[in-house]
């Protein structure tokens, strides 16, 4: 009895919370956040609340093509390859309470691996296509996940070389009964977001699909639902690695201090304070969107090897500083 | 109204196209796109990929060297799709009417959706095309 109760209850996780169902609508809602806001900060009025749903239903509803030269079993599946790996990436995350839905000592590794998924199946989909627009695309997502992939890791392993711990949510109970180490991670926090930017391939470090010059990179070919599938991918990608910052540097779904009463009512605020931690990592993002323009692709790199890299450095030093002098334990 | 249908008139992507034009259309049409008219509020966005976009707005009349470019970036463009002609050339082919190397509007080449005259049209003007394209899917 007990294990088809606990099967029942790993399929909830997977399929409604915090799987598929919650991480759609709120990945719709993020991208409804972030348009909103840059249209705001343009000062101008923006897109209605619905329209990430109704671009989804539409792209759904529209004719599917497959181009003639292009590898289609490749083409067709490395969407859903992603998107199932972003989708699993979430299970790891702790979104209520300071325990994930799943965690072993050295699932921030699996995390972050499963976040590098999308990256490459960017660059298949692009390398396939066959289009010449496309490769261009696929080469320099790979050119670029060169540069931000490395100060990303190491940013976000600083809180696990401070915690002692490699787990999400053995840092985050580490968080609980200290949080005054978190300051000691600013700088942590702020390259991770940089190099999240970067992740996400949103401007300034969109060269890998700039559509003015490239017409939109490894997914120029892409139609119908599969760009579909791909879009929402890109929403829920940036939605998880947002909760993943909110975790190892914010506190995630954690209020200081705890509230006394019913254990529901807890996991209900922490829900709520995820949700907000979340949506002030989107905002900076936004934020970033809106005040630079886009940089080349070399310059990215100039700037994760000779700034990010060397920051992240000087953050490892002081984190093995503090931990040899035994200050914060 | 049923929800594709709803999705659709939301959500018009938009494919730029110079057809051979003189480059008077192409600044209003960007003006158009730009935060001054926000056509962002109606789902319109501007698109670089033929394959992503529902609506492709051409100006310029088209030349005989452009006419196997046009219909073939048309047909990159998936179902269901629609077609603007921006500005006199783009409707009558204007001013070149009769050059050597002239086919003539966007209709020689491509069905046409929606004509909006002007030399070149106003930027509201465009985005009122749209929005009597739109009121027209509506309306079927």
């Amino acid at each position: 009895m007990s294990e088809i109760v606990n099967i029942l209850l790993a399929v909830l996780y997977l399929l409604v919370f915090p799987g598929f169902l919650f991480l759609f609508f709120y990945g719709l809602f993020c991208e409804y956040f972030d348009r909103k806001l840059y249209a705001r900060m343009q000062n101008r009025v923006g897109p209605p609340l619905f329209q990430p749903f109704a671009d989804f239903v539409k792209l759904l509803a529209k004719e599917d093509i497959i181009p003639e030269k292009a590898d289609k079993g490749m083409f067709s599946i490395v969407p859903l390859f992603a998107f199932a790996g972003v989708l699993t990436a979430i299970l790891y995350i702790p979104i209520w309470r300071t325990d994930a839905v799943l965690s072993f000592e050295g699932d921030l590794v699996v995390v972050l691996f499963l976040l590098t998924i999308p990256s490459f199946a960017l660059f298949f989909a692009g390398w396939h296509s066959t289009n010449l627009f496309s490769q261009i695309g696929a080469v320099r997502t790979v050119t670029q996940l060169f540069g931000y992939e490395i100060p990303f890791f190491f940013a976000c392993l600083a809180p696990a070389l401070i915690m002692g711990t490699w787990s999400i949510s053995g840092i985050l109970s580490q968080t609980v009964i200290r949080p005054e180490v978190l300051i000691l991670l600013i700088l942590a926090f702020i390259i991770a977001v940089i190099s999240l930017q970067a992740k996400l391939e949103r401007v300034p470090f969109d060269a890998p699909e700039a559509e003015t010059e490239i017409a939109g990179g490894s997914l120029v070919e892409y139609t119908g639902r599969r760009l579909a599938i791909f879009r929402l991918m890109f929403n829920i990608k940036m939605v998880i690695c947002a909760a993943l910052i909110t975790a190892l540097f914010l506190g995630g779904p954690v209020l200081f201090p705890a509230v006394p009463g019913p254990e529901f009512i807890g996991y209900l605020l922490g829900f709520v304070v995820f949700l907000l931690k979340t949506l002030f990592v989107v905002f900076l993002l936004t934020m970033m969107r809106t005040v630079f323009a886009r940089v080349r692709i070399d310059q990215l790199l100039k700037f994760c090897y000779g700034w990010l890299i060397p920051l992240s450095i000087v953050q490892f030093l002081l984190l093995i500083l503090v931990r040899s002098m035994g200050w914060f334990a | 109204m049923d929800l594709v249908k709803w999705a659709r008139i939301k959500s018009p992507w938009v494919l730029h196209l110079n057809t051979g034009g003189c480059n008077g259309c192409d600044i209003e049409v960007l003006a158009a796109l730009m935060p001054r008219s926000d056509v962002e509020r109606f789902g319109i966005l501007l698109q670089g990929s033929p394959r992503h976009a529902d609506l492709i707005v051409c100006q310029g009349p088209i030349t005989k060297q452009m006419r196997d470019r046009v219909v073939r970036i048309y047909e990159q463009v998936p179902e269901p799709k629609f077609v603007m002609a921006i500005g006199s050339c783009a409707c009558t082919a204007g001013v070149f009417q009769g050059c050597y190397n002239v086919l003539g509007g966007i209709d020689k080449a491509i069905p046409v959706d929606v004509y909006v005259p002007g030399c070149p049209p106003n930027p509201a003007a465009i985005v009122d095309g749209v929005m009597k394209l739109l009121t027209k899917l509506k309306e079927s």
